[in-house]
């Protein structure tokens, strides 16, 4: 088992563990959250008969290991399920359908994955420039007023949380400049300038937020390898300090801040409930808030298992990025 | 006094001067940055005010939860009808709109919450995260297994959504503050045991830790006397980072409606609910919001100032696999000897970690591509 | 029950089901104070509707809806029996005739209510709409896929309590008949004189069997109204409706219908939907809302600018917010505890909290204080305005409590919410004067609801709210307070768990009522009655609030829904 091959496999067989493991928690934690799902689902006022009867449909009065027997089925051979008029076929791997609006959880994911991941990797690209340029810039020339000015910007983004920071950058660039547009998701394939308009206060929120830990990460590692003897060795031979700071010491700095980006992005895919919720990004954050709420399990199961999915992949793909920066690294 | 010229300097100069006591070195370190002195001062002051929030207020003549509707303008939405957010000599920072209560008496009495819920997180993190750590690198290769795959799963969960559930389950009887502190802790310490566990792969590497194992020291005996002092740079740093994240956990979880429950005051609470105030009574959200930046840029520089002070070599100990190669770069150049507080030897051998690259250290360096990408896991969610 | 929030909810943290229901939470000039800012303020056909709202439209299927007189987006789409007046203020809480040619007609004793259907009626594909598929429409929303309506049918119709709709059962409702394709009679259990008012709701809309595709019905639901749907993305968050040409104004004159075209846009945070209609940028300037409102520190914002000031429309909903107690625990059990909280409220506290006069209004009786209700503004307990204490320390120490008492008061920890923490907090120092100390028990709305509303459970001092299905005292004091409708074995609404004789006799008499303005004035002497005993404390009656975009026209919001009328609104 060594290579590529081996890697992937023993990633994979890992990442089934970590999901089955998470798909068991999220069922144990919602089954003794309280509120009565047949009663919500239902409607406030409904009858004890009809209560029974939605609990009948939506199979609540099963036994929990039944349940989730029911859901491991659906992921493996799918799921017939009736409209009333007609049955209809979800097919593997089907993740349930939600209890509130009958949807298939699968067709609910796939609607909502490309609003997450338009945020999540524009949002990168915005984190990634003003973090590792503020990091380069407070290696490099500290205590200028630009380095402290972005800094200072860096550290306040982490400070504040985004609903505050956007909500006023809203009201602001939206409202009183009126430079951009309130942000309403258009999709990438149906016009890809309006998307980029749109998203643009939302990409910069969440990249204030994290921009300082790369603006920090970046400058650690610089200093470190700035601090190393060949550089000295370079700057004796009289190498550019700008070839020096470029070609050594930010490729120092390369590795840790494309792990550091990976766990990022794949936990921002679910995790960026706020932004999405401020900005009206109808994205996964802000659906599984939703069905937390409305103890929707079905959706939340899918949906911390897609976020779970993203997670560890996001966690292997640095790991590779890591051994092809750093060839002395094995994967394992 | 710039880090940047610490860290420079760092393996040249400070392991050749034989070290005095740890404690007084690490004293001398830090009182020699002048920003983390301030920066201290400044989380002093903080912790102080959060601490006599009884007294201050006391002073003011006010407290968090007296209403004072004769101070707000109620056909206005309850905005406060003095200029600048109502200050006067009786209230110094203006008070709240809606209910007129005291925003500084609200301030301090936050102070006490928002820093308190973060630290206690912080310690539980810490606690959990290094047992775990600790005990996943120097258990067998099953435990190790057990513990890092219970760590990936803990990664891997949304942590808003598992707060979310956890906080609707507890009874309410039970003191809000504790449990938010109790939950986040619970549920966002896999990174700082991933830290951990690749910190202690390292350093279970280095000769006096192997030399203590040849010499027949139990498991527990060589975490506790060699590691742990070994581990103490990275987790407090790690930790220090922690404490402004917990407090923007905190704040999101009040936005989400699971937070600390009114009328206890805290920060994250004022910001939530100033938030929309922002143009009809600004102070209200400023005030929360500059509380929380001056805490947020203490804290790091604080931490930035102990890491350096606790460890010039490498200056940042949170990259901890390269920290095991440039430690034998270092060693490399020369200087082998540097005494600790207790006298013990920690000389690295100037190639064992260079040129060498034994399937020990291949597998540390991907154990840091997973311990290294974390300095910030956890702030997602509050996103 | 509709939940219209009071202050615009930040996160969709709250009581979704009903939330959504609702569609409607509320607002409007009721003295026709807002007007388009336009020189020619005389509507015109054309132009697209934006609608900015903040709870998407996830629902849209006419069994599962629950509405107040057929809801607003909804109502666009959907024409019932009767729909609700499209006036101004208190004219808009009359029941009207929609596809029916009256409001109904009874017989003697109101257990049979005929209709007859208009001429002409047909849906966006140019079918006939028929009174077979109205009734098909009523049994399909008893179908358990379908559920979330009122209980209303269930409760009425003869035989339907057991019903399971016509996916399961092929017979369908035998207490409904249809003689002939225009014709549609009801056979009720008991006289019921409310009946035109229920006719109001979206359970009474047709729909086409061979169009019937169960749970995926809401997605393209078959239009009788002015519009059509046109798109429905992301479970009701986007949703486009254009003109139904198969609709005419011929046989409708309730919907005005001017624009062409009605962009829905929501899931969006209510202080942006707020902002978006002050700035009025491009297409948000012919925006409105129908379930946002200004919360306080917007008011606090817009009551600075006159021109923002003109854009605001004032609504109300009969809709109550108050204190319950279960009589059956301690102290409570003791109605003097219960009349001297009741004495010692301090509702100015309470409404600041609410978001101050302009958005509450302090309330002394149970029902809406409005005269469709029969609104009889009796104070039995006079507080004054912040409280009097005096008196309540008197019965306290009647009451064996001369140092004082200590209460457990129940709430939900939803926060911008009419049970909020915040309203909760106002309590505790409203109470303090008068020598009653509160604790606050914050409970997750989940578990808040499952906890009050079941009769082992309830705990003894707790906030609710309460409103009106349709603007009228029956479904507001009955579900309350009628003995008969204590559930034991799942939600029940009657916490004070009052079995009284008398008011159960006096429900059932004013419910044989055919005159409305009648039953009106004996709902309001039944109230008056029922406040004697103290079970509640009534705190206040929200007011809406609601901005609309700069090119808003024709601005309509009854009494009814306190929500501005989108069928009535021009962009033109």
């Amino acid at each position: 088992m060594s290579g590529f091959g081996g890697f992937v496999l023993r990633r994979g067989i890992g990442t089934v563990i970590t999901l089955f493991a998470i798909s068991v928690i999220v069922y144990v934690v919602f089954f003794v959250t309280p509120g009565n799902v047949a009663q919500i689902t239902c409607g406030p006022r409904c009858s004890p008969e009809q209560v029974h009867q939605v609990a009948q449909q939506l199979r609540l009065d099963d036994p929990l290991y039944l349940r989730y027997w029911h859901f491991l089925q659906g992921i493996l051979v799918g799921q017939d399920y009736s409209t009333g008029t007609s049955v209809e076929h979800c097919s593997a791997p089907c993740l349930g359908l939600s209890y509130q609006g009958d949807q298939q959880v699968t067709q609910l994911i796939l609607a909502k994955l490309p609003v997450s991941l338009s945020l999540v990797f524009g949002a990168m690209v915005l984190w990634l420039i003003l973090g590792v340029g503020t990091g380069v810039l407070s290696a490099w020339r500290r205590g200028r007023f630009t380095e402290r000015l972005l800094t200072g910007i860096t550290l306040a983004g982490v400070a504040t949380p985004v609903f505050v920071i956007g909500l006023v950058l809203m009201i602001v660039v939206c409202g009183q400049l009126q430079l951009l547009p309130f942000p309403q998701y258009v999709s990438l394939t149906d016009d890809p300038e309006q998307w980029a308009w749109n998203l643009l206060l939302p990409w910069l929120s969440l990249a204030l937020i994290e921009a300082a830990a790369f603006a920090r990460l970046t400058r650690a590692s610089m200093l470190e390898t700035l601090a190393e003897d060949h550089i000295r060795t370079f700057r004796a031979y009289g190498v550019g300090e700008r070839s020096i700071i470029g070609r050594h010491a930010l490729r120092g700095a390369f590795a840790p801040i494309i792990a550091l980006n990976a766990n990022n992005v794949g936990s921002a895919v679910g995790g960026a409930v706020l932004t999405e919720t401020l900005f009206g990004l109808p994205g996964i954050g802000q659906e599984l808030v939703h069905a937390v709420n409305v103890v929707d399990l079905p959706v939340v199961v899918g949906m911390v298992l897609v976020i779970g999915f993203f997670v560890v992949i996001a966690n292997a793909v640095a790991d590779v990025l890591y051994a092809v920066a750093d060839r002395r690294v094995v994967l394992a | 006094m710039s880090e940047a010229l610490v860290a420079s300097q760092a393996a040249g100069t400070d392991i050749s001067v034989p070290a005095g006591s740890g404690a007084r070195q690490f004293w001398r370190r830090l009182r020699a940055q002048r920003a983390a002195l301030v920066a201290a001062v400044v989380v002093a002051l903080l912790v102080l005010v959060a601490l006599a929030a009884p007294l201050l207020t006391a002073i003011e003549g006010q407290d968090p939860f007296t209403y004072h509707p004769s101070l707000i303008d109620s056909a206005r939405g309850g905005v406060p009808t003095g200029s600048f957010g109502g200050i006067t000599g009786g209230h110094w920072l203006g008070v709240e709109p809606q209910t007129g209560r005291d925003l500084f008496a609200r301030l301090a009495y936050g102070a006490r919450v928002s820093l308190g819920v973060a630290l206690g997180a912080t310690v539980v993190q810490v606690t959990i995260g290094v047992v775990i750590g600790v005990a996943a690198a120097l258990g067998s290769r099953w435990v190790d297994q057990l513990l890092s795959r219970i760590t990936d799963i803990i990664v891997a969960m949304p942590l808003m959504i598992m707060s979310l559930a956890l906080l609707a389950i507890v009874p309410s009887s039970f003191p809000r503050p504790l449990l938010v502190a109790l939950v986040i802790g619970l549920i966002a310490w896999g990174n700082i045991a991933k830290i951990v566990r690749a910190q202690t792969l390292t350093l279970k590497e280095l000769d006096y830790v192997s030399a203590a194992r040849l010499s027949g020291w139990g498991t527990w005996r060589i975490a506790r006397r060699e590691l742990l002092p070994g581990l103490a740079a990275p987790v407090i740093t790690y930790a220090a980072l922690l404490v402004p994240i917990n407090i923007s956990t905190e704040a999101a979880l009040s936005f989400l409606g699971v937070g600390v429950k009114p009328p206890t005051p805290s920060w994250g609470q004022m910001l939530t609910a100033a938030d929309v105030w922002y143009q009809a009574a600004p102070q209200y959200l400023l005030l929360p919001a500059g509380a929380l930046f001056v805490t947020v840029l203490a804290l790091t520089v604080l931490g930035d100032g102990i890491r350096t002070a606790l460890d010039p070599r490498a200056a940042s100990r949170l990259r901890i696999g390269t920290g095991r190669k440039r430690e034998a770069k270092a060693d490399a150049s020369g200087k082998k000897v540097a005494v600790d507080a207790s006298g013990k030897n920690f000389a690295a051998d100037a190639d064992s970690g260079r040129s060498t690259l034994d399937p020990s250290i291949k597998t540390i360096k991907s154990a840091d591509a997973n311990g290294v990408k974390d300095a910030n896991g956890e702030k997602e969610d509050p996103a | 029950m509709r939940q219209p929030s009071i202050i615009a909810r930040r996160v969709a943290v709250a009581s979704v089901s009903l939330a959504v229901a609702a569609g409607a939470a509320a607002c409007g000039p009721k003295d026709n104070d807002a007007k388009g800012s336009g020189g020619d303020s005389t509507p015109h056909k054309g132009g697209t509707l934006t609608v900015l709202n903040s709870q998407p439209q996830e629902d849209f299927d006419p069994a599962r809806l629950y509405t107040s007189g057929g809801g607003n987006v909804p109502s666009l789409v959907f024409r019932t029996l009767t729909t609700r007046n499209r006036e101004n203020g208190a004219a808009g809480a009359k029941v009207v005739p929609d596809l029916a040619t009256d409001t109904g007609r009874p017989n003697k004793d109101a257990t049979v209510w005929t209709y007859t259907l208009k001429k002409g009626l047909k849906y966006e594909d140019g079918t006939a709409i028929t009174s077979a598929d109205i009734k098909y429409g009523i049994e399909r929303s008893f179908a358990a896929e379908l559920s979330g309506g009122a209980p209303y049918l269930r409760d009425w119709l003869v035989g339907a309590a057991d019903y399971q709709g016509p996916y399961k059962d092929k017979k369908g409702l035998s207490a409904i008949e249809t003689p002939d394709s225009r014709t549609i009679v009801f056979h009720l259990n008991k006289p019921e004189g409310e009946f035109p008012y229920l006719a109001t709701q979206t359970q009474f809309t047709p729909v086409p069997k061979a169009k019937d595709t169960g749970t995926k019905y809401e997605q393209h639901p078959i239009s009788s109204g002015p519009y059509k749907v046109v798109s429905n993305q992301n479970d009701g968050e986007t949703i486009v409706l254009e003109r139904n040409t198969y609709w005419s104004t011929a046989t409708d004159a309730e919907r005005k219908a001017y624009p062409d075209k009605i962009d829905v846009k929501s899931g969006l945070d209510s202080s942006v939907i707020n902002q978006r209609l002050s700035s009025s940028q491009g297409a948000d300037a012919a925006a409105v809302t129908t379930d946002t409102n200004l919360g306080p520190a917007e008011l606090a914002k817009v009551s600075g600018d006159k021109e923002l000031a003109a854009r605001v429309g004032t609504g109300h909903f009969g809709y109550t917010n108050y204190i319950a107690f279960n009589p059956t625990v301690a102290p409570f059990n003791n109605v003097k505890v219960r009349q001297a909280i009741s004495y010692a409220i301090d509702r100015s506290s309470v409404v600041n909290a609410a978001g101050g006069s302009s958005l509450a209004e302090a309330a002394t009786t149970f029902l809406p204080n409005q005269k469709s209700f029969g609104y009889d503004p009796y104070d039995l307990f006079p507080a004054g305005a912040s409280g009097n204490a005096a008196k309540a320390k008197e019965l306290l120490k009647e009451a064996g409590y001369p140092k004082g008492i200590t209460v457990t008061l129940t709430h939900s920890n939803d926060k911008d919410f009419e049970t909020s923490p915040e309203i909760a907090t106002a309590i505790q120092d409203a109470l303090k004067k008068a020598g009653i100390t509160v604790k606050l028990q914050g409970l997750e709305i989940n578990d808040y609801k499952d906890k009050i509303h079941s009769v082992k459970t309830e705990p003894g001092f707790f906030l609710a709210h309460w409103g009106a299905d349709w603007p009228s005292g029956g479904p507001f004091l009955a579900p309350i307070f009628d003995g008969r409708q204590i559930v034991k074995d799942g939600a029940n609404f009657n916490t004070g768990l009052l079995n009284d004789k008398s008011v159960n006799a006096e429900i059932d008499s004013i419910n044989k009522l055919t005159n409305l303005d009648e039953a009106a004035k004996r709902w309001g002497a039944l109230d008056k009655e029922i406040g004697e005993q103290a079970l509640t404390v009534p705190l206040f009656h929200p007011v809406y609030k609601r901005l609309v975009g700069k090119d808003i026209k024709n601005v309509v919001i009854s009494d009814w829904t306190g929500v501005l009328d989108i069928s009535q609104v021009a962009v033109k």
